[in-house]
C-alpha cells in the first residue's frame, strides 16, 4: 500500500486558514488573555521532542510581525530553521538572539535591553533551564524573580521553554504553565497538551490533543456533531482502480478503497459518537448511489430511518434513495414492518431476507453489486440470546460475498462478545476511540498512523489530520 | 571621608541588589546602566531602576541597598524611616551628610 497522504488538513487558501493557527491556540490556552495581560509569564515544559519550541514559536508568530523575540541557548538560527522550515518566516520576521555562550549577567541584561524600550510584545526564552542549570538553587531563584520582575514592569510576555519534566523554582512564579507529552497509543505516538496553569482563565478542558503536521502546531478540540442541515449534493468519487471509493477522499487515502468482496470491520469505544461513526457509514453508501449501485444499510441502534433517509436523499435524491436503497432496521416494531421482517427473525431469518433484499436491490444496480453496511451491535442487540448463531450467519455471509463483488462494512463495539471472531474473518479493521475529547482512528489491518476524525469540510465526509 | 562613603555606597548598591536579584541579576542591573565601575547618582541609579521594574520593584531594591548601607555605616535604620514613603535620593543625602559629618 503506499504511503497514506490524507487531505491536508483540512483548510482552503484564501478563507483564513492563515490565522487559523492563532485563532485555535488563543481559544484553548487563552493566548488572547496571555497577549493582553494577565498572562505576563508562560512556562512550556516538556521531554525533548515534545514539540516545544514549534508552540512557542506560534505563540511568538501571533505576537505580530516585528514585536517578537526569541532568545536562544541551545541553537543557532540557521538550524532552527532546517528544524522546523514551516516557522522560517516567523524566524525571520521576529527578533533572533543567540545566547548559546553568554553568562547568566549577560543574558539578564539582554533581557533588560529587551524588555525597558517596551518594543517587544513577546519574548520567547528557549531554553531558560538550560542556563539556569548553571546557577545555584537560590541564585536561579533570584534570577527568575529578576526576569518575573522585568516582564510585569515592561508590559512583555516572557515564554520560558523547559526540558525539566518536574516542578522547578520557575513554577510558582510563572502565570501559566503548559506541558507537551507523547502518549502511546497502541503503538502509535499521540501528543498532548496539559494546562496545569493559566491565571486569571477559565480552562474548561485541560488536555488536549495536538499534531505538529507539516511542522506547525494544530490541536483538537472536543469532538463536534455536524450540521445535518448543510447536507448538499455530494459530487461521485470514482473507482480506484478495481476498488470502490469510500466516497470521501480521506477515508480512500487511509484504506486504499474497498476491494470487492472484502469485509472492513470498524471497531469503536463506547464513547465515540455515533455522528463520528457515521461519517464512515454515509459516504460508501452515498457514493455507491451515486455511481448508480445499490446499498443495504442496518443502522446503528438508536438510528432514526427517517433522519437517515433525509440526510442521504439530500446527498443523492430521493428517488435514488427509494430506488436503490434498503434500511433494515430491526430493533422496532414498525421498521420490522418496513423491512418485512418478521417480529420473532432468528438469524437465519434474518440473512434470508438480507439474502432476498440484496438480490433485489442487485437487480437495480448499474453493475450488479451492492454496498452491506451493518451494525454487529444492532444485531446483537436483537440476538443476544443466540450469538452463535449470530456468528454463523455472519462468518456465512463474509464468506458468501467473498465471492461476489460486493463489498461489507460491519460497525462492531469494542466489548461486543463475537469481536474476535468477527475481526479475524475481516479483510480491513479499523479503530475509532476517543482521547481528550477527540475522536482519534487508525487502521490495524492494514496498519496505519493515527488520525483525528473531525467534520470540516462538510457534515457528512470526514476529515482526517494525522497525528504527528 | 567622602572616598569612603563612594566605596561602601557602591558595595551597598552590590549588596543590596544582590540579596534581591542574585549575584547575575545584580550584575546585570549595573551592567545595563553601565554603572559597573563608576559611583551611581542616587537620582540617576531611582531613574533607571524605575523604567526596569516599576514604582514597586525599585523601592524594593532601594529599601535593600539602604539596609545594606546602614549596616555597613552602623546607622539606626529606625532614623532612615525607610518602610513608608520614601525619597531614594534624599535618604543618601542624609547618610552621606552624617558620615561627612
Amino acid at each position: 500500500m503506499p504511503p497514506v497522504q490524507l487531505d491536508s488538513p483540512t483548510w482552503s487558501a484564501g478563507s483564513g486558514a492563515e490565522d487559523l493557527i492563532e485563532t485555535r491556540i488563543a481559544s484553548v490556552l487563552g493566548l488572547k488573555q496571555f497577549m493582553q495581560g494577565p498572562i505576563r509569564t508562560l512556562l512550556i515544559k516538556g521531554l525533548a521532542g515534545t514539540g516545544k519550541t514549534t508552540v512557542a514559536l506560534e505563540i511568538l508568530k501571533a505576537a505580530g510581525k516585528g514585536k517578537g523575540a526569541y532568545v536562544s541557548s541551545r541553537v543557532p538560527l540557521d538550524l532552527l530553521e532546517t528544524h522546523i522550515p514551516a516557522m522560517k518566516e516567523t524566524l525571520h520576521n521576529q527578533e533572533f538572539l543567540d545566547i548559546r555562550l553568554e553568562d547568566a549577567s549577560s543574558v539578564l541584561d539582554l533581557i533588560m535591553q529587551l524588555t525597558e524600550p517596551k518594543k517587544f510584545r513577546t519574548i520567547v526564552f528557549d531554553s531558560w533551564d538550560g542556563l539556569a542549570k548553571e546557577l545555584d538553587q537560590r541564585e536561579r531563584l533570584r534570577a527568575e524573580k529578576t526576569l518575573m520582575a522585568l516582564a510585569h514592569n515592561s508590559g512583555a510576555q516572557l515564554v520560558f521553554v523547559s526540558e525539566e519534566p518536574g516542578a522547578t523554582t520557575i513554577d510558582y512564579l510563572v502565570d501559566g504553565i503548559l506541558e507537551l507529552v507523547t502518549v502511546e497509543e497502541q503503538d502509535r505516538t499521540v501528543r498532548e497538551f496539559i494546562i496545569h496553569k493559566l491565571r486569571g482563565t477559565k480552562i474548561p478542558q485541560r488536555k488536549y490533543i495536538f499534531t505538529l503536521l507539516d511542522g506547525k502546531f494544530t490541536f483538537f478540540g472536543p469532538y463536534a456533531i455536524p450540521d445535518y442541515g448543510k447536507v448538499s449534493k455530494i459530487a461521485q468519487r470514482p473507482d480506484i482502480g478495481e476498488s470502490y471509493s469510500f466516497g470521501s477522499g480521506a477515508l480512500d487515502r487511509l484504506f486504499g478503497g474497498m476491494i470487492p468482496g472484502s469485509t472492513l470491520s470498524i471497531e469503536y469505544d463506547e464513547n465515540v459518537p455515533y455522528s463520528a461513526l457515521r461519517a464512515i457509514e454515509y459516504p460508501p453508501i452515498i457514493n455507491f448511489l451515486s455511481r448508480g449501485r445499490s446499498a443495504i444499510l442496518l443502522p446503528l441502534p438508536g438510528a432514526n430511518d427517517e433522519i437517515i433517509n433525509s440526510i442521504l436523499a439530500r446527498a443523492v435524491g430521493k428517488s435514488v434513495v427509494n430506488d436503490r436503497l434498503r434500511i433494515l432496521n430491526i430493533l422496532r416494531t414498525s421498521d420490522l414492518e418496513t423491512a418485512s421482517l418478521p417480529k420473532n427473525a432468528t438469524p437465519q431469518e434474518i440473512h434470508e431476507i438480507v439474502t432476498n433484499e440484496t438480490a433485489g436491490l442487485r437487480k437495480r444496480s448499474m453493475d450488479k453489486t451492492v454496498l452491506l453496511v451493518k451494525s454487529v451491535s444492532a444485531l446483537e442487540n436483537l440476538f443476544a440470546s443466540d450469538l452463535d448463531s449470530l456468528l454463523e450467519v455472519t462468518s456465512q455471509e463474509i464468506i458468501t460475498l467473498q465471492q461476489s463483488h460486493d463489498a461489507h462494512i460491519l460497525f462492531l463495539p469494542k466489548d461486543s462478545p463475537i469481536r474476535s471472531r468477527i475481526l479475524s474473518m475481516s479483510s480491513s479493521y479499523a479503530k475509532l476511540f476517543v482521547r481528550d475529547g477527540t475522536v482519534l482512528m487508525f487502521g490495524v489491518k492494514p496498519h496505519t498512523g493515527i488520525y483525528a476524525l473531525q467534520h470540516l469540510e462538510d457534515p457528512i465526509s470526514p476529515s482526517l489530520t494525522q497525528l504527528v | 571621608m567622602e572616598d569612603d562613603f563612594g566605596t561602601t555606597f557602591t558595595s551597598a548598591v552590590h549588596g543590596g541588589l544582590d540579596k534581591i536579584l542574585g549575584q547575575s541579576g545584580a550584575d546585570a542591573v549595573l551592567m545595563h546602566m553601565k554603572m559597573t565601575n563608576n559611583l551611581p547618582d542616587p537620582a540617576e541609579f531611582h531613574r533607571k531602576l524605575l523604567a526596569l521594574f516599576g514604582p514597586q520593584g525599585t523601592l524594593s531594591l532601594e529599601r535593600a541597598i539602604v539596609k545594606d548601607l546602614a549596616i555597613r555605616l552602623r546607622w539606626s535604620l529606625s532614623v532612615l524611616n525607610i518602610e513608608d514613603t520614601f525619597d531614594f535620593s534624599a535618604t543618601m543625602r542624609a547618610l552621606e551628610k552624617g558620615v561627612r559629618s
